[in-house]
């Protein structure tokens, strides 16, 4: 076998892989990294800011009706900012933060993601594009977004706020509970059910002095 | 009240109850000529290529780092890059080939030659369980979509390979990406390797395995559970958590693998799949899974030995109640309490019926049986349903070779093979052209002979049909080549949400299709409009009678 056959053949063996922005092992995965190339209308990184994210099951215990979450759900970051990711999964699964609707002609499918394949961590990072806009955060794994993976990234204050954000949001297809009358409620309606006794009652006096 | 009012009070009763009688039903009578017959047209959007394929060289044998895989000719064959990585071990192929999978790199890692028979005695497996058709707060769809058949979506849980990456097709296509589907995928192990099977429970309801029929001890070494029944063995493995199953098989044959949490409804959900021991041979790498079921295009040597060709045919079937609460409800709450104590498996019947993971007609695209003359192919059957299972194969006779794993003494030939609910049957089906075994070359249908299996949610042709089909009845793009029906309804996905006159296409439509609705009868029509027209007039006299007596 020729010398640069076992060179080529080597590198695919290697037990962990790196090659335009993505690099892999068995204990997670980068796609997209990047810390250099500026997004169209940046003339320079405005600056570095470094967010530690946690993921897993403990941090949705803090939400009713929720299964998995981050332990955040929402960042402010500058236009032009490197972004550093320090990923941290606190479960003994796979987790994955992954951001949308970057821009695509340096972040292929739109998308930066760093996927940690049980306990453990990975940081990467990338820059955020000039524009005044919310990036989608989640975890793509079947079920973990609608679960409550879910978060947001609000560059120069956002252009909106994510729905079905953990504590922050409502969803767009909200679920419905059995009704519980409380003493409360029942109150209230009998308050209620008297104002509108003395509403018609007043009226027809009103109306009657009115005529008169 | 005066008598005046009565009168009118009386008159509104009787106009009402009158035009009531006389107001047009849903029906209406035919006359001297009948309605005529509205043509079905079916629109473009709506019906489905026959075959939709972008990897037509992944049909063609090949080998892909020294991993010999077999042809596969039907429409949707198997990623032979998937089968090269999970013979080879996730961990060992290179990343170009690992890359067009969606394997995780510590799906299947196979080490340490004990034996030093030239293959691999240690396997590290790992599962995660995921959820298809399920609902989402964001909107009014199911994610990650997954169609049984054409506009069909039920909601199913199933065992996948440990991945990588998005669940979905990408970021716009919220489709399951092919490797999340249904059957949980068939495994293979050898006899006396040692098997560590980690399930990571990436689901938000909790899960075990159980390896029903595989020789495992009860207990770990340390103690820990390994039969995955919470009743019994162990605590119910939690989301987010993860466990190690660790087993050495003894005897080889087609066992199952299944969810012990709440049977009646994880397990047929979709949480189960075969688990087929095979004998232990030198050099014997295996494919460990079998992604979709269907053919193994890299077969054990024993089978290489003995058979031209194997398949593994799983069959089950989904009830609407039992997976309604998944497609109903986000919190796991909901879910819970309407699965587990307001759904009543004991009132149940089944709706879908699947053969390998799909229904008719999507079976033929990669559940086909494509044979020559005079091969011997192994066939792995499970029966899924909570029914038995009498699997019937135009055309041929099986036999019977081992039931359960353990071979029969006396080899059954049939042409109706019942499979108790759960249980495995090795079948050979034989196609040499004798009489018995074979009746010739065809494309010979293949189905569960309760009828019921044979319909998706009660429309027929549809459920666990397949087809072992002889390679000359094979078009090129890999969809049989057959001369009944027209299959342009059954590609519709309107057609199994009972939309479509079932004989639409037939020559003789006209006789077969919907009838025309037809206009009311004028003469009720007048009537009630009289009665209707009285009824307001009294009303509205009635009113002015009240005004001029105040």
């Amino acid at each position: 076998m020729k010398i640069p056959s076992i060179v080529f053949l080597s590198i695919l063996l290697l037990p962990a892989w790196s090659f335009a922005g993505h690099r892999m092992d068995m204990d997670s995965m980068v796609m997209n990294e990047n810390p250099m190339t500026l997004p169209e209308g940046c003339q320079r990184i405005s600056g570095d800011q470094k967010i530690t994210v946690h993921a897993g099951r403990k941090h949705a215990k803090k939400f009713p009706g929720l299964v998995f979450a981050y332990d955040r759900q929402s960042w402010d970051v500058a236009p032009c900012t490197r972004l550093t990711v320090r990923f941290v999964n606190d479960d003994d699964i796979r987790h994955q933060f992954m951001v949308h609707g970057l821009p695509e002609k340096i972040y292929p499918q739109g998308m930066f993601t760093i996927e940690v394949s049980g306990p453990g961590e990975e940081t990467a990072s990338f820059i955020l594009p000039p524009y005044k806009k919310t990036y989608l955060v989640h975890c793509d794994i079947a079920q973990h977004t609608e679960h409550g993976m879910k978060a947001q990234i609000k560059v120069a204050g956002g252009d909106r706020d994510l729905a079905s954000l953990p504590g922050l949001t409502k969803a767009v297809r909200p679920d419905r509970y059995p009704t519980d009358w409380t003493a409360g409620s029942i109150v209230s309606l009998l308050l209620a059910l008297v104002a509108g006794v003395v509403l018609v009652w007043g009226g027809r006096r009103l109306l009657k002095a009115m005529g008169e | 009240m005066t008598l005046t009012r009565l009168f009118y009070l009386l008159g509104i009763a009787i106009s009402l109850s009158l035009a009531w009688i006389f107001f047009p039903g849903p029906l209406t009578e035919a006359g001297l000529s009948l309605p005529s017959t509205v043509k079905w047209v079916p629109s473009l959007d709506d019906t489905e290529d026959f075959c939709q394929f972008e990897h037509p060289e992944w049909r063609q044998a090949q080998s892909i780092e020294g991993v010999e895989i077999e042809e596969d000719p039907q429409c949707k064959p198997d990623n032979p890059y998937l089968v090269a990585s999970v013979v080879k071990g996730t961990d060992k192929v290179s990343m170009p080939t690992l890359m067009k999978t969606r394997l995780a790199m510590d799906a299947v890692v196979k080490e340490n030659d004990r034996d030093g028979d030239g293959d691999p005695d240690v396997i590290h497996i790992k599962l995660e369980v995921a959820e298809l058709n399920g609902s989402t707060p964001d909107g009014d769809f199911l994610i990650p979509g997954y169609r049984i058949a054409p506009g069909l979506t039920p909601g199913m849980w199933v065992f996948v390979p440990k991945m990588r990456g998005m669940a979905t097709v990408d970021a716009v296509n919220l489709d399951a990406n092919p490797m999340l589907r249904a059957p949980s995928p068939p495994i293979r192990v050898e006899q006396g390797d040692t098997i560590y099977l980690t399930l990571e429970n990436s689901h938000y309801f909790p899960h075990t395995i159980h390896l029903h029929g595989v020789d495992h001890p009860y207990l770990r070494a340390d103690g820990q559970g390994n039969d995955g029944v919470p009743v019994t063995s162990e605590k119910m493995l939690m989301p987010g958590e993860r466990r190690t199953y660790e087993i050495t098989p003894r005897r080889p044959g087609a066992m199952l693998y299944h969810c012990h949490v709440q049977t009646d409804k994880h397990m047929l959900m979709g949480l189960q799949g075969l688990f087929i021991v095979e004998e232990n041979r030198p050099d014997n790498w295996l494919q460990t899974f079998n992604i979709g079921a269907g053919k193994v295009r890299h077969r054990s040597a024993a089978s290489r030995q003995r058979f031209d060709q194997e398949y593994d045919l799983h069959f089950q079937s989904l009830d609407k109640e039992r997976y309604l609460p998944i497609q109903a409800h986000n919190d796991p709450r909901l879910v819970a309490r309407a699965m587990n104590r307001e759904y009543d498996i004991t009132d149940s019947d089944e709706d879908f019926f699947l053969l390998n993971g799909e229904s008719f007609p999507y079976t033929l695209r990669d559940s086909l049986i494509v044979v020559e003359p005079e091969q011997k192919v192994l066939l792995q059957v499970a029966n899924g349903h909570p029914h038995t299972l009498g699997l019937h194969l135009h055309g041929h006779k099986t036999t019977a070779i081992a039931a359960d794993g353990v071979p029969l003494e006396s080899p059954v030939t049939r042409d109706v093979q019942a499979l108790a609910p759960a249980q495995r049957l090795t079948l050979v089906l034989d196609t040499h052209d004798d009489g018995l075994h074979s009746f010739g070359e065809g494309a010979w249908l293949m189905h569960d002979h309760a009828e019921k299996s044979v319909t998706s949610d009660g429309i027929g042709p549809g459920g666990d049909i397949g087809l072992v089909i002889y390679r000359k009845y094979l078009g090129e793009d890999g969809f049989p080549k057959l001369q009944g029906m027209d299959l342009v309804p059954f590609f519709n996905r309107w057609f199994y949400r009972k939309q479509v006159p079932v004989w639409a296409r037939s020559d003789e439509w006209a006789i077969f299709s919907d009838a025309a609705p037809l206009p009311p009868n004028t003469i009720r029509v007048v009537i009630a409009g009289l009665l209707l027209g009285l009824a307001l007039g009294l009303l509205v006299a009635l009113w002015r009678d009240g005004r001029k007596g105040r």
